[in-house]
């Protein structure tokens, strides 16, 4: 502490510069290394728990052990085996076309949503966005077991409507319709989250810009899509970052609804289910880390090359 | 020596930060109390007894709350701290863990007998045929000690077996005039056909979640899947694609395509819904069987007195062959603080007359143990599940008498999950049966290859 | 830039309702419709987790209700006592560890969120570019990538199995940093640092008394994500651990639906007490949720304006 105010104590206001956040007032005279000292903490966790594990991760995956051999080298050879091996092939392929069909209906309706919110306020609006939000709350296993309940074929609401005219309901987790199941489960458990963070920005938008636009003759969806939306567009590339990793690194969901799926869910069917299986079921840890290392710079990548071409309009990483 | 450096630098920074989150977090005291670090032994589903030495017991049987307490009852040297870790893929999956881990694993563990190769080979298991298994030996038949050793050495202490027989529903049977059981798979299968053919349910079920069915089934017709001593570790011989091996699928994939028997996963709670409800006329299972439906609500209610059980279905009759499915036994891990007294816990647990007779009267195990199979109130049972029938004069005693063991690979979570990812595709039509074993061959072979074995096959 | 965003929160903060242009009444009934049919479906699973949590097995697998509406027999009561009491109320400890875990990890992650987006924000750091990108690039990094080393890691230091395992990875939460980073930004103008600097006040001293009262929405914000976050996690406990009684309860409900699946539940079916255990665990987050709206809602909306 007592460094502390020695340090401000050196202060010379003329030199500040007007860049950055930290750039008005006295900030010089605040150096390096107090604010280092807020940091060092996170920045202790983010070695242990980040950058560790990454390299950890990347050492184990550069050998390869098997049950009847030691440990030996293997250089790039677990990377070999994984862009080769179809299970992991499969995994990757289906986490990323479930990205390209869920992230754009999932927006759309989180941001519909957070457009009907933010135009009308009246207390069932109110109810409504709490109760849209609720889902949130909810861990994912407890979703995912519920939406197993509801899909069964025996006793699911859905079997018993079709029951009413004598029909079979589809299995929305069998071969054909997993697709469907699965990203149903997921819209209902996160649409209200990315509708509350857009929501919430569309709430700061200053409303005098509405007033003049109506004046202009705008009728609400010109109010809607021409001003509202561009204006929460950051908020749009945040949520979409979010749900491009999540949808990437799929794993609760199939996991738990693995058990009722009659074998459609298998053990690769996502790239983290198969590192885990790998991992835990088959003690494979070398692999495992391949995998988890490939998949965590597959992700890191996709994100950047998005981030980089929406950079203009988002200021996330700008 | 480079990795051990790692951890230890990581594990002074750890310890560090982890002091500074909890004296970060100190205003949130409340929660202490309920998840204190706790050691392996307070880890317990059951009251001590006394304040003798604790072992710690993975287990799933049913009826283990009593069991563990007639066991402590019985003793003051040592006491039983039991939990259930999970039944199964998931119990093996934390074993596996633990095994990895190199901590977490208990003093005994429940398991199968076509799991313990696996363990053997990562010296997870300590063999306890010097703790006092081999003087047991005498207690149990060939075929179920041939399950639980590998020559002279004893990884387990058997508890139950799972000889394999086919449950029937009286009431479709009479209904659709099939007076007599099918003794042969031709008619197994013709049964099936005129329960079909007169508007009936289907006859069986191809669950792809039992591999262990399929693979029983297959050696039933003489396929010798694997070929594995632990005297060489590292030869494995892999013969998943002969002929008796695509037969057996070919037959049920043959089933399956006429719309003969089901295509759902067992167990889950529409499976058992489809049993209580008449869904299926048989179901091809093993004696612990009755115990685990009953639990699940079948046979009580509408579904009470129309269960019968008959001997599998045989290929061919003059020459039946006995298999098993599932059956436990307890094994002491290399982990156990004090083995000989885990061993004692393990050859004890579940071996004395009150234990057994409360896991054979549930009919939630069928024991090993020759003091049970040849006591006359067990030759006699009147099994209430079966309505009054003897099931274990008339079917499940001689087919464990059958029985003579099978060999598993040391790859046994791996090969059913490839088995039962080839059983998906079956019931999905894109695959016959013989080309699932081909398919499963090759990927089993690159598979025990990559893991190192020295394979033939 | 930096000025745009506070004039937006200012503005945003003395906005009220009242100067909306009404819609007119026609076209006011297609939105609520609209709201009205995603309650409804946003709301069918809880109804049902209600509904299911009344019945007893038979009126669960055999009942002539239907799934969504209750059976003859009320069985809510008898549920939720063998709920408390199975197993010894191994329930009510898996609720005590999410809670602990929640809690600690959560709140461990908002501190260091907190300091860290203000070293951030107020001090001209050597590197801050470079680290701050860094940081944002990790907020990229999926984190259950990083749960397969973290174990072996922890396995090495034999750490594995314990509540250490589950709190200490729960501590990193890059976004929260940089949700603070803005908010700390435009929230703690220079000129109060400064002057409290001039009256003599430390560094830590301004930051306690002067900085860290401004944060309060952004904290509570970052600290309910961190705690959700915690609360949910499934992958990273199910890894580390195995030892039952440190279980939180979603890594419990999954070995409950494991052994119900293999209907080993020694004579009495556990799906009741999985449905029943879902539903009292939802019942701990909504309640904060609902209690802390105003704050967490405003939180927000500092990270999506950014």
């Amino acid at each position: 502490m007592s460094h502390g105010s020695a340090l401000s104590a050196t202060s010379q206001p003329s030199r500040t510069g007007s860049q950055g956040p930290a750039g008005r007032g006295g900030s010089l005279r605040r150096r390096s290394a107090t604010g280092w000292l807020f940091i060092a903490p996170f920045a202790v966790v983010y070695l242990l728990f980040l950058v560790a594990p990454l390299a950890y991760a990347f050492y184990l995956s550069l050998f390869s052990k098997g049950l009847a051999t030691g440990t030996i080298f293997a250089g790039l050879g677990n990377y070999a085996t994984a862009f080769t091996d179809p299970a992991f092939l499969s995994g990757v392929w289906f986490v990323l076309k479930f990205a390209v069909v869920l992230i754009p209906v999932q927006m759309a309706i989180s941001l519909a949503v957070a457009l009907v919110l933010d135009a009308i306020t009246t207390r069932f609006a109110r109810f409504a966005r709490l109760m849209v939000f609720l889902p949130y709350a909810i861990p994912a296993v407890i979703g995912a077991l519920m939406w197993g309940f509801l899909y069964s074929p025996t006793f699911g609401p859905l079997q018993q409507l079709f029951n009413v005219f004598g029909g079979q309901a589809p299995f929305l987790l069998g071969p054909s319709h997993v697709f469907g199941g699965l990203m149903n489960v997921v819209i209902w458990q996160w649409a209200g989250y990315y509708m509350i963070i857009i929501y919430a920005a569309l709430q700061g938008i200053d409303t005098s810009i509405y007033e003049a636009a109506r004046i202009d003759g705008a009728s609400s969806w010109q109010l809607a899509f021409r001003i509202k939306v561009p204006l929460v567009s950051s908020a749009l590339v945040l949520i979409l970052v979010f749900a491009l990793i999540g949808t990437l690194q799929f794993f609760t969901e199939p996991q738990i609804l693995r058990l009722v799926s009659n074998g459609t869910i298998t053990p690769e069917f996502t790239p983290n289910i198969y590192a885990y299986t790998q991992a835990f079921s088959y003690a494979n840890f070398n692999y495992a880390s391949a995998i988890s290392f490939a998949l965590g710079i597959v992700v890191f990548i996709a994100v950047y090359v998005f981030l980089f071409f929406t950079r203009k309009r988002g200021s996330f990483l700008s | 020596m480079k990795k051990s450096r790692v951890a230890a630098a990581f594990s002074a920074v750890a310890i560090a930060a982890g002091l500074a989150a909890c004296s970060g977090g100190g205003g949130t005291s409340s929660g202490t109390g309920a998840a204190g670090t706790s050691p392996k032994l307070t880890n317990c589903t059951n009251k001590m007894m006394n304040g003798a030495p604790q072992v710690s017991v993975w287990a799933w049987y049913p009826n283990m709350a009593t069991v563990v307490d007639n066991f402590n009852k019985a003793h003051t040297d040592v006491q039983v701290c039991w939990t259930n870790a999970g039944q199964g893929g998931d119990e093996y999956t934390k074993v596996q863990t633990a095994i990895s881990a190199g901590k977490g694993l208990p003093d005994v563990v429940m398991l199968e007998a076509d799991h313990l190769s696996s363990y053997e080979i990562q010296n997870a298991l300590v063999d306890i045929s010097k703790y006092g298994a081999d003087k047991v030996k005498g207690n149990f038949s060939a075929g179920a000690w041939k399950d639980v050793s590998q020559g002279s050495a004893v990884y387990a202490a058997p508890v139950d077996g799972g000889p394999m027989a086919l449950i029937y529903r009286t009431d479709i049977f009479a209904k659709y005039g099939i007076t007599t059981p099918p003794a042969t798979w031709a008619e197994y299968e013709a049964d099936a056909q005129k329960v079909k053919d007169a508007g009936g349910p289907v006859f069986g079920d191809l669950g792809s979640n039992v591999p262990a069915v399929m693979m029983a089934l297959q050696i039933q017709k003489g396929a010798t899947p694997f070929a594995y001593d632990l005297s060489k570790p590292k030869d494995l011989t892999v013969n998943l694609a002969d002929q008796p091996s695509k037969d057996v699928l070919d037959y049920w994939a043959g089933l399956v395509k006429k719309g003969l028997v089901g295509k759902e996963d067992q167990f889950t709670t529409d499976y058992i819904s489809g049993v209580v409800s008449g869904k299926y006329a048989t179901y091809v299972s093993a004696a612990w069987a009755p115990g685990y439906l009953t639990g699940a609500g079948v046979g009580k209610g509408a579904s009470s007195g129309v269960w019968a059980v008959a001997p599998l279905p045989q290929w061919d009759p003059s020459n039946p062959v006995s298999v098993n499915w599932g059956g436990s036994a307890f094994a002491v891990t290399s982990q156990a603080t004090d083995k000989a007294l885990a061993a004692e816990v393990a050859l004890g647990l579940y071996a004395d007359p009150a234990s057994l007779d409360d896991g054979w009267k549930t009919q939630t195990i069928f024991p090993l143990n020759q003091s049970v199979l040849t006591s006359d109130a067990f030759i006699n049972n009147k099994s209430a599940f079966f309505n009054g029938q003897t099931a274990n004069k008339d079917v499940y005693i001689p087919a464990e008498n059958a029985y003579k063991g099978m060999v598993y690979a040391p790859i046994t979570v791996y090969y059913y999950a490839q088995l039962q990812a080839e059983l998906v595709k079956i019931n999905a039509g894109q695959i016959s049966g013989a080309d699932a074993a081909t398919e499963l061959q090759a990927n089993i072979l690159k598979y025990a290859k990559g893991q190192g074995f020295t394979v033939t096959g | 830039m930096t000025t745009a965003r506070i004039d937006a929160t200012h503005r945003a903060r003395g906005r009220s309702p009242q100067r909306r242009v009404p819609l007119r009444p026609a076209r006011r009934i297609i939105p609520y419709l609209f709201l009205g049919t995603l309650v409804v479906y946003f709301l069918t699973p809880i109804w049902w987790l209600f509904v299911a949590s009344t019945k007893n097995v038979t009126g669960l697998f055999d009942g002539s209700a239907g799934a969504l509406w209750f059976d003859k027999t009320f069985a809510l009561g008898a549920n939720l006592s063998e709920l408390f009491t199975y197993d010894g109320g191994i329930y009510l400890r898996w609720l005590g560890n999410s809670l602990f875990y929640a809690l600690v990890g959560g709140l461990g992650a908002t501190v260091l969120a907190v300091l860290a987006g203000y070293g951030f924000a107020k001090y001209r750091i050597w590197g801050r570019n470079f680290f701050f990108a860094l940081l944002l690039g990790s907020v990229m990094v999926p984190l259950t990538a990083l749960v397969i080393p973290t174990f072996v890691l922890l396995s090495g230091l034999k750490l594995t199995d314990t509540i250490w395992a589950v709190i200490l990875p729960s501590l990193l939460n890059p976004f929260g940093v940089y949700l603070m980073q803005v908010y700390t930004a435009d929230a703690v103008p220079d000129e109060l640092l400064d002057a409290a600097r001039v009256d003599g006040a430390g560094e830590f001293r301004t930051f306690f008394r002067v900085a860290l009262p401004q944060l309060r929405p952004a904290f509570i914000t970052v600290m309910l994500l961190s705690v959700v976050a915690s609360w949910n996690n499934y992958f990273l406990p199910l890894a580390m651990l195995s030892n039952t009684n440190l279980f939180p309860i979603t890594v419990g409900l999954g070995l409950w639906q494991g052994q119900a699946s293999a209907n080993n539940s020694g004579g009495h079916s556990l799906w009741g007490l999985i449905i029943v255990g879902s539903l009292v665990s939802v019942i701990p987050l909504v309640i904060a949720f609902l209690s802390m709206q105003r704050y967490w809602r405003g939180g927000l909306a500092v990270g999506a304006l950014k």
